[in-house]
């Protein structure tokens, strides 16, 4: 349970498995259309526009400063992690995710999400590397937004899609090896499913190197049976944030607890069963790292 | 001369200075020739994706950015490793990087 689960989840509950935080009332009682349309449209800005005279150029430099790094940095966190009122699209403000493993994602999909659900191109992976992939599930008061922006959407193939073919991708994607992720946009409205990549999505960026908590950890760790492990290492080449890897001397695989986020995305790799995910607060000594 | 080598070797390590990436927008960007969207050879290169490409400020108006017109440029500077890949593969030699 992170801290996000105790403000929006409900009795003991996920924050992401919470009904609520779908529905359009929520979003007609925050007015977040408007919101959703000024980020929206200006999506591939937020990492350049100046905020408070500063722009997220050369982030790290900047954090390594003595007291302005110090600043920055609870300036950025406040700003992801925020429930204002005066909340601005054109800074995201309070659009922040969880890793979550692809059960969570079937779950979402097939009975939480509300309708349409829409599948667009990932603008993360475009400004990043050049790569127009349809990967991002929108769902909700979002997906009526992006279908009027043509640059997010593939021209050849219908934008809308049932619960069923959205499942069905989610399972491609990460299968393939992507890792799948849910995401408030703003808090406390959860809108999107993606299929993300370790250096490419704007989450794992600004986590792994920053250490800022856009993209929370999944609510489960990789547990790994090293009597079922036998070494075949095709686990290894799936992670993609260096969790795993093969120690010849003991013929086995070993994990970095520190560095897995539980994404589960090893298991499909693992023709021996070995790897299964548990819940983060029952490995010993991982309570609460999200 | 033996006090000199001493303090020397007590100082601290040298910083580990910035990497300084400069894209010249006359040969690629909204001003240059070709268009960064069709061309993102640097950005597939760079292992660490220093770069990012996002549409340049509108000529007009100083605050405002223009969906038609995109730049790249070098965002995480400081996950930059130097291995120069992205100046090798630039076809119209626009990077520099100094350290």
């Amino acid at each position: 349970m992170c801290k996000w689960c105790f403000t929006h989840g409900t009795n003991g509950e996920k924050w992401y498995m919470n009904a609520k935080n779908y529905s359009d009332e929520l979003a007609d009682e925050m007015n977040l259309k408007d919101y959703l349309e000024e980020q929206w449209l200006n999506f591939e800005q937020v990492y350049i526009r100046k905020i408070m005279g500063m722009s997220s150029k050369d982030l790290g430099y900047k954090m390594k400063m003595p007291i302005i790094g110090r600043v920055l940095r609870k300036i950025a966190e406040n700003m992801i992690h925020s429930e204002k009122k005066n909340r601005k699209g054109i800074r995201a403000d309070g659009h922040f995710g969880q890793v979550i493993p692809l059960e969570d994602g079937k779950v979402i999909l097939s009975e939480l999400a509300a309708e349409p659900i829409i599948c667009n191109y990932c603008m993360c992976r475009f400004m990043q590397r050049g790569e127009k992939e349809a990967v991002c599930i929108n769902f909700g008061q979002l997906s009526e937004v992006i279908e009027k922006l043509p640059r997010f959407i593939p021209k050849d193939r219908a934008v809308r899609i049932d619960r069923e073919t959205a499942m069905k991708k989610l399972e491609e994607n990460n299968k393939k090896g992507y890792i799948a992720s849910v995401w408030f946009q703003p808090v406390p409205y959860i809108n999107a499913i993606c299929s993300c990549e370790s250096p490419e999505c704007g989450g794992f960026t600004l986590r792994n190197n920053f250490n800022l908590d856009v993209l929370y950890k999944a609510e489960y760790i990789i547990d790994l049976d090293q009597d079922k492990c036998q070494g075949c290492k095709s686990c290894v080449s799936t992670c993609q944030l260096n969790a795993l890897r093969y120690i010849p001397s003991m013929n086995r695989v070993i994990v970095d607890y520190d560095k897995c986020f539980g994404c589960g995305v090893c298991r499909h790799a693992c023709k021996h069963d070995a790897l299964k995910l548990i819940p983060r607060e029952e490995y010993p000594g991982y309570d609460g790292t999200y | 001369m033996g006090s000199k080598v001493k303090t020397k070797m007590l100082k601290k390590p040298a910083k580990k200075k910035k990497t300084k990436i400069h894209i010249d927008s006359a040969l690629c960007g909204a001003d240059g020739k070709i268009d960064p969207r069709d061309c993102a050879k640097c950005l597939k290169a760079c292992d660490p994706a220093v770069f990012i490409m996002h549409p340049a400020l509108d000529l007009k108006f100083k605050d405002k950015y223009d969906p038609q017109r995109w730049t790249i440029s070098p965002q995480w500077g400081s996950l930059c490793t130097r291995c120069l890949k992205c100046v090798e593969v630039c076809p119209e030699n626009a990077i520099t990087v100094k350290w």
